[in-house]
C-alpha cells in the first residue's frame, strides 16, 4: 500500500468512525431526558426581583413525564427539573406540596436554612422550621461553582395532610397544595443542583434514596443561573 | 502412519445431520434467548411477587438462562454429553471441532484450535475496547465544560463504571488472550493447549459475560461506580444484577483459561524446552494465569454475596443487617490489585520479546526478569488494602501495607532495567513494534512514578479519590498495557495473517495516541492535583482549562485507534506479505509456515538452546 | 570506536544531568502552582512530601528516559533489511547490583520519610482538640458541634487548634474530604472514623464527597471557613439552635 493509499485509509477510519460516534452522540444527547427549562419570571414593578413556582406530586400522573405517568406513574416527583434564573436577583420561589410525608433522615432538614430572612411561609404563615415528622419533601440547593458565590437553601415542604382529592391534574387527582413561599438572592452564573432529601424514592434496602430519588428528573434537578 | 492420517481427513467432513456440527454464534444467541425468556418466564411465576427481591430474583433467573442457553447454544457441552452416552470421540470428531476445513466459520464456532480461539479473543479485545472507546468519548464529552450539558448525571454514571468494567475486561484479554492462545503453545513446541475444550470454554463464556455486562446500558446502566462499593449497590437496579452475574462468570472463564495455560506449560513443552530455555512471554504468561487464579474468585465471591443481598435477602453487605460494605471492598481490592498486575505482566513480557528480537540481543538478565515477574506478582497479593487507606477500616495497617506497596517499586524498576538493558548497544530496528515499546518505556516512568506517591499514606490523604488517581491508571492502562498490547499485535499480526501491520497507518496511530495520552492523562494529573474529585459528572469552573485539554487529548486518541482500526482490517486483507519469519526471531512460532498448520508441527522440535542468541545465521535465515 | 562509545556514553550522562534537573524544577513549581492552598499542618506536610518524592523520582525517571533516548540516537539500525546481530551480552552483575541497590535505598528512604509523616499525622498533639461530628448523606454535609446546639450545611473551624473529626453517614459510603486540609476519610453508615487536623490558616476551603455516592455525587459539596478563636465562638452563639 503505497503512503496516498495508507493516508486514505487513515482519513476513512477516522471520519467513518469519527462520524458514527458524533451521530451516535447526537442521538444520546437529545434522547436524554432534559426537561423543558421553567423561566423565573421577572418582576415588572421590582428590579432584580422574579417569581417562579414548583410542584412536589406523590405520583408521576401529573404528566411531566408523560402521559399517564411515562415509564414510572407511581413515583414521586417534582414538577421541573430545569429552572432558569437570572443572575443577581432575588427569587420568589413557591412551591406546591401535594403529597404526605413523614420523617426526614437528618432532622436538621425539618429546618429552614439559606433563604431571605431564614424564614418560609407555609399557607401564609412564617415559619422556621416544621415540627419532626411533620415533612413531606424538601427543597435543597447547593453547590460551589468556584464563582466565589456558593449558595445554600433548604426548605422543608410540610406533610399535606388533604384527605379529600378535589385537584385534578393530568390523570391524578391531589389533595389541596400545602403552599410553601420563599425567596433567595443569587450570585453570578453558575449551575447548581436542587434535591429532596426526606427518603421518598423507596429502595431495596429501605432507606428511601432508591429508585425516584436516583433518576435525574423526578426528585432532583437543577438551578441555571444565567 | 501415513493410511491413518489420510483416513483421519477424509473422516473429517461432516457426515450429514448431527445436530452437533451446525452450531455457531448464531444458534447460541437464538438458544441464549430462549432460555432467558424461560428463566424469566419460570421465575415470574416461581418467586412471590410480593418480595422486595422479586425483580432481582427474575432477573438474575433470566441472565442464567442466557448463560445456560449460549453454552448450549454454542456446543460447549456436546463432548461431555457424548461422552456420557458412552461415545468418546473419534479423531475424526476433535479435527472436526478444531475447526479443520471450515474456512472463517470456524471463528463463529465451539472451535478447540489454540489457533483460531487466540484470533476470538483479538476481536473480542477490539469490540470490548470499541465499547469501552465509545463510553469513554461520551464521558469526556460530558466533561468538556462544566455543567451537564451532553448527558445527564444518571446517564453519565451508568457509563463510567461500565466503562470502568468493560476496559478492564477488555485489557484482562488484551495480551494475554490472544498471544497466550495463539503464540504460546507454539513458542513451547506444543500441539496444542492441554484442554482445547476448555480453550474454547473460556473464550465462550467470556464472550457471553461481556455481553451481559455491555447489556447492563440497556437496563438504566451501573451507576455505582465501577468498584460497586456495597452500600450504593444496594441501591442500584437491574444492572447490579447484569453486573453480578457477568462477574462471576468473567472468573469462571479466567479462571479455566488459567488453569489451562499454566497446564500446558507444565506438561506440553516439547523435548529440550527446560524452563531456563522458555521464551520470557512464556513465563510472563504462567506467571499472569497463577496470580488470577489466586486473584479471581475473590472476585467470584464479592459478587455471588451481592446475588445472594440481592434474591434471599442475605446481609453481606448490609449494615442494618450486620453486614459491611467493607467486606465488599476488600473481596474486591484483593482482586483488583492482583488484577492489575493480570493486565500488565503479559504485556511486559512480551515487550521483553520484542526487544529482544528488534534489538538483535539476548534479553537482558532473563532469570532477573523472571524472578522480577515472580517477586511482583507475589507482593501484588499483599498491597491491596492500599485503595482503602482512606476508608477508615484498618488504620492500624495503613504502614503495614504502605510497605509492601513501595516495595514494588523495586521489582518494576527491574523490569525497565531489563527493557532499556536490552536495548542498550543493540542494532535496534524501528520498526512498529519498537516504536510503540518506546511510547511502553515513556509512560510507564509516568504512571509508575506517580503510583508512588498515591502509595504514601499521608500523600494518598489528599490524592485518593480525585483525578490523579484516574490519570494514573490511565498511564498505566492505556499509555502502558494498551501501548505495549499494540506492539503485541504488530509483532505477531504477520504471524497471525501472513501480512505486515501497515507501518506507515501504525505509526501515524502511534503519534496520535501518544500525544494524545500526554494531553489526555498529563492535564488530568493537573485536574486532580487541584482537588477534582473522580465520577463527577460536572465540576466546578476551577478545573474547567485542564477538562478542555483532557477532552481534546482523548478526540486524539480516538482518532489514532481509528487510524489502528483501518490498519488491522486493510492489512489483513491486503498488506504487505511477511513470510513465515518477518522478524528473523529464534523462537519457534516463527519457525513454523504461516498460517501455521492445524497441529502446528510435522515433527516436533527439539531444542538445544534458549532462543535468544542472535548470529549471522538468524539475519539471513 | 573505543572514544566514541565513550564519548557517546558522555552525552548519557549530560542527557540524564539535564533531565534531572528539568525534573527537580517541575517538582519544586508544579505542586505549588496546582495544589490547593494548603490551611492545615497536614495540608503542608502534604506538599512537602510531593514535593519531596518528586525529586527523588526526577532522577529515576530522567536516567531510563536518557537511556532511553541513548539508544534512540546511537544504537538505532540505520540500514536496510535486518539489523545484523548485536554483542550477545546476557548479564551484568555489577550494573544489576547497583540498579537493585540504588533502587532498594531510595525506596526505603521513600519508606522511612512516608511512615514518619504517618506518625506525625496520625499523632495527637492536642489534649483538648475540638470534636466536630461529621454526617454525610445523599447529598448534603452536615456539621454539628457537640455541647452545643449547633448544626450547620457549613463548617466553620478555629485557627490553630486541633479538630477531630467523627465522620458518618446515614446511607450510602461517603468520602469526607477537606481539600485544602490535605485529609480524608469515608463515612460509613453505622460507624464512626475520625480523622485530625489543625487549620493554621484564616480563609475559606472546600469540603467534597470523594467517594462515588449515587446520582448527585458531583454536586455533594460545602463550604468551610477558617475563623480566629472569637470569631469561632460569636458563629457559633449566633446559630439557631436546630435539632
Amino acid at each position: 500500500m503505497d503512503r496516498s493509499k495508507s493516508l486514505g485509509v487513515a482519513l476513512v477510519s477516522v471520519l467513518l468512525g469519527g462520524g458514527a460516534l458524533a451521530l451516535g452522540g447526537f442521538v444520546l444527547a437529545s434522547n436524554t431526558p432534559h426537561q423543558k427549562a421553567l423561566q423565573c419570571i421577572e418582576s415588572s414593578t421590582h428590579s432584580h426581583t422574579c417569581s417562579v413556582t414548583l410542584s412536589t406530586f406523590p405520583d408521576s400522573l401529573e404528566g411531566v413525564h408523560g402521559a399517564n405517568g411515562g415509564p414510572h406513574p407511581d413515583w414521586v416527583t417534582y414538577s421541573n427539573d430545569n429552572v432558569v434564573v437570572p443572575a443577581n436577583t432575588t427569587v420568589n420561589m413557591t412551591i406546591d406540596q401535594y403529597d404526605t410525608g413523614g420523617n426526614v433522615n437528618n432532622p436538621f432538614f425539618d429546618s429552614v436554612v439559606g433563604t431571605n430572612g431564614g424564614t418560609a411561609a407555609v399557607n401564609g404563615k412564617v415559619v422556621t422550621h416544621v415540627a419532626l415528622g411533620d415533612t413531606g419533601h424538601t427543597f435543597t440547593l447547593r453547590g460551589i461553582p468556584g464563582n466565589g458565590k456558593t449558595l445554600f437553601v433548604s426548605v422543608p415542604l410540610p406533610y399535606n395532610f388533604g384527605t379529600k382529592f378535589p385537584v385534578r391534574l393530568g390523570t391524578g387527582t391531589y389533595p389541596k397544595p400545602v403552599v410553601v413561599k420563599f425567596s433567595f438572592t443569587t450570585g453570578g452564573p453558575a449551575v447548581y443542583e436542587f434535591n429532596c432529601e426526606f427518603p421518598c424514592g423507596g429502595s431495596r434496602e429501605g432507606n428511601g434514596f432508591g429508585e425516584a430519588m436516583q433518576a435525574f428528573g423526578y426528585m432532583s434537578g437543577t438551578i441555571t443561573v444565567k | 502412519m501415513t493410511t491413518t492420517l489420510e483416513h483421519a481427513t477424509t473422516m473429517a467432513q461432516p457426515k450429514g445431520g448431527g445436530l452437533a456440527r451446525h452450531q455457531n454464534f448464531a444458534t447460541a444467541i437464538v438458544a441464549g434467548v430462549v432460555l432467558a425468556w424461560v428463566g424469566w418466564f419460570l421465575g415470574r411465576h416461581l418467586f412471590w411477587n410480593g418480595s422486595d427481591n422479586w425483580s432481582d430474583q427474575v432477573t438474575i433467573l433470566t441472565l442464567l438462562g442466557w448463560m445456560l442457553g449460549f453454552w448450549i447454544g454454542i456446543g460447549a457441552f456436546n463432548a461431555p454429553f457424548q461422552w456420557l452416552l458412552g461415545r468418546d470421540n473419534t479423531r475424526a470428531d476433535n479435527l472436526y471441532y478444531a475447526g479443520d476445513k471450515q474456512g472463517r466459520m470456524r471463528y463463529w464456532k465451539f472451535t478447540t484450535d489454540h489457533k483460531v480461539v487466540g484470533v476470538q479473543y483479538i476481536i473480542v479485545t477490539m469490540g470490548l475496547l470499541a465499547v469501552g472507546g465509545i463510553l469513554a468519548m461520551a464521558i469526556r464529552t460530558e466533561l468538556i465544560t462544566p455543567g451537564t450539558h451532553f448527558v445527564n448525571q444518571q446517564v453519565y454514571n451508568s457509563f463510567i463504571a461500565i466503562h470502568g468494567m468493560v476496559m478492564i475486561l477488555a485489557l484482562i484479554v488484551a495480551v494475554a488472550g490472544p498471544w497466550g492462545n495463539f503464540v504460546m503453545p507454539i513458542m513451547i513446541g506444543a500441539r496444542d493447549m492441554a484442554f482445547p475444550r476448555l480453550n474454547a470454554l473460556s473464550l465462550w463464556t467470556l464472550v457471553s459475560a461481556a455481553t451481559v455486562l455491555v447489556g447492563t446500558l440497556a437496563v438504566g446502566g451501573l451507576p455505582v461506580g465501577w468498584v460497586v462499593l456495597g452500600t450504593i449497590a444496594n441501591q442500584a437496579g437491574p444492572g447490579m444484577d447484569f453486573f453480578a452475574v457477568a462477574i462471576v462468570i468473567f472468573t469462571v472463564s479466567t479462571t479455566v483459561a488459567s488453569v489451562n495455560l499454566i497446564t500446558t506449560v507444565i506438561t506440553m513443552r516439547t523435548r529440550g524446552m527446560t524452563l531456563d530455555r522458555l521464551p520470557i512471554f512464556v513465563w510472563g504468561t504462567i506467571i499472569t494465569a497463577a496470580l488470577a487464579l489466586y486473584a479471581f474468585p475473590f472476585f467470584f465471591v464479592a459478587e455471588a454475596n451481592q446475588i445472594f443481598d440481592r434474591t434471599a435477602s442475605t446481609s453481606f453487605y448490609v449494615a442494618a443487617g450486620g453486614g459491611t460494605s467493607w467486606l465488599q471492598a476488600n473481596l474486591f481490592w484483593l482482586m483488583g490489585h492482583p488484577e492489575v498486575y493480570v493486565i500488565l505482566i503479559p504485556a511486559v513480557a512480551a515487550l521483553f520479546e520484542i526487544s529482544s528480537t528488534m534489538a538483535r540481543k539476548p534479553v537482558f538478565s532473563y532469570r532477573t526478569a523472571v524472578g522480577a515477574m515472580v517477586v511482583l506478582a507475589g507482593l501484588s497479593a499483599v498491597v491491596w488494602a492500599h485503595h482503602m487507606f482512606t476508608a477508615g477500616w484498618a488504620p492500624s495497617l495503613s504502614g503495614p501495607f504502605m510497605v509492601t506497596t513501595e516495595l514494588i517499586s523495586i521489582p518494576t524498576g527491574i523490569f525497565f532495567l531489563v527493557l532499556v538493558g536490552t536495548l542498550w548497544r543493540g542494532n535496534v530496528w524501528m520498526k512498529l513494534p519498537t516504536v510503540w515499546m518506546f511510547g511502553f518505556i515513556f509512560n510507564f516512568i509516568v504512571g509508575g512514578v506517580t503510583g508512588i506517591y498515591l502509595s504514601d499514606v499521608p500523600l494518598d490523604e489528599q490524592l485518593h479519590g480525585t483525578m490523579f488517581v484516574t490519570a494514573h491508571f490511565h498511564y498505566i492502562f492505556v499509555g502502558s498495557v494498551l501501548f505495549g498490547a499494540i506492539a503485541a499485535l504488530a509483532y505477531w499480526f504477520p504471524k497471525v495473517s501472513g501480512r505486515y501491520l501497515n507501518e506507515f497507518l501504525g505509526r501515524l496511530s502511534f503519534w496520535l495516541v501518544f500525544s494524545g495520552v500526554q494531553l489526555t492523562f498529563g492535564a488530568m494529573f493537573l485536574s486532580g492535583l487541584k482537588g477534582m474529585p473522580r465520577r463527577d459528572a460536572s465540576y466546578s469552573f476551577a478545573f474547567e482549562h485542564t477538562n478542555f485539554i483532557s477532552t481534546i487529548g482523548a478526540y486524539m486518541i480516538m482518532s489514532g485507534m481509528l487510524v489502528l482500526l483501518g490498519a488491522v482490517i486493510t492489512s489483513w486483507r491486503s498488506g504487505e506479505p511477511s513470510g513465515p519469519n518477518p522478524w528473523r526471531a529464534n523462537t519457534l512460532e516463527w519457525q513454523v509456515p504461516t498460517p501455521p498448520p492445524l497441529e502446528n508441527f510435522d515433527v516436533l522440535p527439539v531444542i538445544t538452546e534458549d532462543p535468544y542468541h542472535f548470529d549471522e545465521t538468524t539475519v539471513n535465515a | 570506536m573505543e572514544t566514541s562509545a565513550k564519548k557517546s556514553l558522555r552525552s548519557f550522562y549530560w542527557t540524564w544531568v539535564i533531565l534531572t534537573a528539568v525534573g527537580v524544577g517541575l517538582s519544586l513549581w508544579l505542586p505549588r502552582r496546582y495544589m490547593p492552598a494548603a490551611m492545615s499542618n497536614d495540608a503542608h506536610l502534604t506538599m512537602t512530601t510531593m514535593i519531596l518524592f518528586s525529586i527523588c523520582a526526577a532522577p529515576v525517571a530522567s536516567g531510563v528516559y536518557a537511556g532511553a533516548l541513548h539508544v534512540l540516537r546511537h544504537h538505532r539500525y540505520r540500514g536496510d533489511g535486518v539489523p545484523p546481530p548485536a554483542p550477545q551480552i546476557r548479564e551484568s552483575t555489577k550494573l544489576l547490583t547497583s540498579w537493585i541497590t540504588a533502587s532498594a535505598i531510595l525506596t526505603v528512604f521513600v519508606l522511612v520519610w512516608g511512615l514518619g509523616a504517618l506518625a506525625a499525622e496520625n499523632g495527637s498533639s492536642s489534649s483538648n482538640p475540638l470534636v466536630v461530628n461529621v454526617t454525610g448523606q445523599q447529598w448534603v454535609w452536615t456539621f454539628s458541634y457537640p455541647g452545643t446546639h449547633v448544626v450547620s450545611d457549613e463548617l466553620y473551624l478555629p485557627e490553630n487548634r486541633e479538630v477531630e473529626f467523627r465522620v458518618t453517614s446515614l446511607d450510602v459510603t461517603h468520602g469526607f474530604w477537606l481539600v485544602n486540609m490535605g485529609v480524608q476519610v469515608d463515612a460509613n453508615p453505622d460507624v464512626i472514623t475520625t480523622i485530625h487536623t489543625t487549620p493554621d490558616k484564616l480563609g475559606v476551603f472546600e469540603v467534597r464527597c470523594e467517594q462515588f455516592c449515587g446520582l448527585n455525587h458531583a454536586f455533594m459539596d460545602a463550604v468551610g471557613y477558617v475563623v480566629t478563636p472569637q470569631k469561632f465562638s460569636s458563629w457559633l452563639s449566633a446559630q439557631p439552635a436546630r435539632a
